[in-house]
């Protein structure tokens, strides 16, 4: 190179360089995170304004997913990541991490999470439930809720009452409340009611393992299950379709007695029946077994991602005692760091007791691809018809065993 | 074109360029194709590609969650579909839903349209408000009707316990001998106005002279429905018929809002089976075949529709 042409070079490169470096300090990197609240009009504004004046070169594209029970939102994610559209983050949940290992779409956390002071504040038991089947971390964990029964105090009282412990004592109270319009037990038969059924059922002694829906204590659970509505009739006529609004808007209205459901309604049912209601962890069997659902959601970055690292920080953000209770204000359920809860005035004291209550026999349903299509389709079709009588409750067994074991 | 540069004329000096222009401006058999490409492309883009994506996904075994694991199945979904007792349920669903929504349908659009034909002094008011269920979404009129049947606080069971119809209240949606009628109920309500406007339409078109010339010839009223009314307007009738049996044997969006097919299979159609199996199993290999199976039946309906529409142009 002549010495001529060198200089030449050296002063463009060296016009060049300021002119380039704030061009790309000024592109800050963009994460799209996929988000769902129940309540569509609460939005993630402040949240995402927080995070972006503490990070100056990370713009977050909050993007919210229409939920639809589960399916909208987990078909639209599926899909997008199918098509190379996926966000760079996403909420996601617990049942749907072994078709996302199948599809390999997701990013292993563990060196980020190593490396983010936030770790300790969410508990070790937290930490196992959302490990990965191959034991690599992809989910940060957000909220939780549990599920619990929720029951009417002062009909208990006037019963006579004490809030049940075991099955026994819940069909008992049920049978005694059934009177006249009111139902002892609002049981959930549409969608989402496998959260209902779960408790008595597999905590009954079901299980997901290969012939675990077919053995003798299983299939009598079930029959169990199927007598409350066949049998006893302590539930109303509707529970076969019964979803969350009937049976939350059924217990308000004062037309049943008890119900299953989460932290997430509690501020809408004391809004309509105040101090008349108050909440217990679900009834276990006679030998002390006892299963309830541990509705978990997280986040997790997605392997096509670009920007993994900044959406990292985002999702660690939200995961954070303070940002985490700001979150939970706007999901309605529970925050997941022990500082936060420590704090958390978000929900009535008694049900916030309740669910933490519950978490000993808190679980989250099988990491099996097919676990989706058994909340969806398989549990409520089968459900629905051994409820009517058009399948005998060992069918339901049958087919749910079908399902997973072939 | 050619004739502009005929009559005589000598012939201009640079041939080349003469052949050129003439050539170009020569209709060639294709100039007609070249007008319809740009609506051919875009019906290529929306219509072919996709339902020839659907065709070669039928033939797959296909899951969306295993893009890479999808194998060639050949006929093997549509195998597995004569075998699936689910699919013989919604086919029968999806005939009775068809028969009995557009059957009551048509009927009640056209007492409404003859109604509507009378002179009366609302009767404008009365012209505007029977549209107003055929201009709900669906999805609104699925969630009203969901709540005007709901068990503990629907407005039904209230009215007809007071009435002293029923005694205790009735879980419609719940019961599976009574939960597809009463969403048909609901989309027979939502689908009227159009029988009733369509026909409405077809009956302006009659002239007054058939009637005076019957009303001369001593014919009562039902004579002159029986044979001038619907003799007239059977054309609007079958187009109008047929052009909803295909929109309502596709439509899956109030089931879904109101039962999602429960309970059970009491209120799965074919299109909402081919969802269910595509949406929550993301078996997108059975459900393209399910949809194919529910495309070949009502190509049937579609042959007859373009059949009539092509006999029409022709006139």
């Amino acid at each position: 190179m002549e010495r001529r042409e060198f200089l030449k070079l050296s002063a463009a490169a060296a016009l060049a360089a300021p002119l380039a470096r704030p061009a790309i300090a000024q592109t800050p990197t963009t994460v799209r995170w996929w988000y769902h609240f129940d309540n569509p009009q609460n939005s993630p504004a402040a949240l995402v304004a927080k995070f972006e004046q503490e990070n100056p070169g990370i713009k977050i594209q909050a993007e919210a997913i229409p939920w639809g029970g589960g399916n909208d939102y987990q078909t639209r994610l599926f899909a997008a990541l199918v098509a190379g559209n996926g966000p760079d983050a996403a909420m996601v949940r617990l049942s749907w991490a072994a078709r996302f290992a199948a599809m390999k779409a997701l990013e292993p956390l563990d060196a980020m999470i190593n490396g983010w002071a936030g770790r300790s504040d969410i508990s070790d038991n937290v930490w196992k439930i959302n490990k990965g089947a191959d034991g690599k971390q992809y989910y940060l964990p957000l909220q939780y809720v549990v599920i619990y029964l929720y029951y009417r105090q002062d009909l208990f009282q006037q019963a006579g009452l004490q809030p049940p412990k075991t099955f026994d004592e819940f069909l008992a109270a049920a049978k005694a409340l059934t009177k006249g319009d009111v139902a002892g037990f609002g049981m959930r038969g549409g969608a989402g009611g496998f959260d209902n059924w779960g408790p008595f059922v597999l905590g009954g002694g079901a299980s997901f393992e290969k012939g675990g829906m077919v053995s003798e204590k299983a299939l009598a659970a079930n029959r169990w299950y199927v007598g409350l509505a066949r049998e006893a009739k302590v539930t109303p006529a509707s529970a076969p379709t019964d979803s969350f609004r009937q049976i939350v808007d059924a217990f308000k209205a004062g037309r049943t007695a008890m119900i299953m459901h989460h932290v997430g309604s509690s501020n809408e049912i004391v809004g309509a029946l105040g101090d008349k209601v108050s909440a217990v962890p679900v009834p276990r069997a006679a030998d002390g077994q006892g299963w309830t659902y541990f509705g978990d959601e997280s986040n997790a970055v997605f392997s096509a991602s670009k920007a993994k690292e900044a959406a990292f920080k985002w999702i660690a953000f939200l995961s954070t005692a303070e940002n985490n209770n700001e979150l939970n204000k706007l999901t309605g359920q529970l925050p997941i760091t022990t500082s936060g809860a420590a704090q958390w005035t978000g929900h009535p004291k008694r049900f916030v007791e309740a669910s933490s209550a519950s978490l000993p026999i808190a679980r989250s349903l099988p990491d099996h691809p097919k676990t989706p299509d058994f909340i969806a389709r398989i549990w409520p079709t089968n459900m629905q018809r051994a409820l009517n009588g058009e399948i005998s409750p060992d069918d339901m067994m049958k087919a749910i065993e079908q399902h997973f074991n072939g | 074109m050619r004739s502009q540069s005929g009559g005589g004329t000598p012939p201009p000096p640079n041939r080349k360029l003469f052949l050129t222009t003439a050539a170009y401006h020569r209709p060639s058999r294709w100039t007609p194709f070249w007008f319809l490409a740009p609506a051919l492309a875009i019906k290529a883009a929306v219509v072919v590609v996709p339902a020839a994506q659907t065709i070669w996904l039928s033939l797959q075994d296909y899951l969306l969650y295993e893009p890479d694991a999808a194998t060639f199945v050949g006929l093997g979904n549509f195998r597995a579909i004569l075998r699936d007792e689910v699919f013989w349920i919604s086919l029968g669903h999806s005939a009775v839903w068809i028969i009995g929504v557009v059957g009551l349908q048509f009927l009640l659009g056209l007492v409404a349209a003859l109604l509507l034909n009378q002179s009366f002094w609302w009767r404008g008011a009365a012209r505007a408000l029977v549209v107003v269920p055929w201009a709900l979404p669906s999805v609104i009129i699925g969630l009203m009707w969901t709540w005007m049947y709901d068990f503990n606080v629907g407005v039904l069971n209230d009215m007809l316990v007071r009435i002293g119809i029923i005694d205790a209240p009735i879980a419609w949606l719940a019961r599976p001998d009574l939960a597809l009628a009463a969403i048909m109920a609901a989309l027979i309500w939502q689908g009227f106005p159009f029988f009733a406007i369509t026909i409405l339409a077809g009956l302006q078109t009659i002239p007054s002279e058939l009637y005076e010339a019957a009303e001369i010839d001593g014919a009562n009223r039902r004579q002159m429905l029986w044979h001038i009314t619907l003799p007239s307007i059977a054309d609007v009738i079958a187009t109008a018929l047929l052009l909803r049996t295909i929109w309502v044997a596709n439509s899956l969006d109030v089931i879904l809002v109101m039962t999602g097919g429960g309970p059970g299979y009491a209120t799965h159609t074919l299109p909402l089976y081919a969802f269910v199996r595509a949406y929550n199993s993301m078996e997108f290999g059975y459900a393209a075949a399910l949809a194919l199976v529910l495309t070949l039946l009502l190509l049937t309906v579609v042959w007859l529709y373009v059949r009539r529409a092509s006999r029409d142009l022709d006139r």
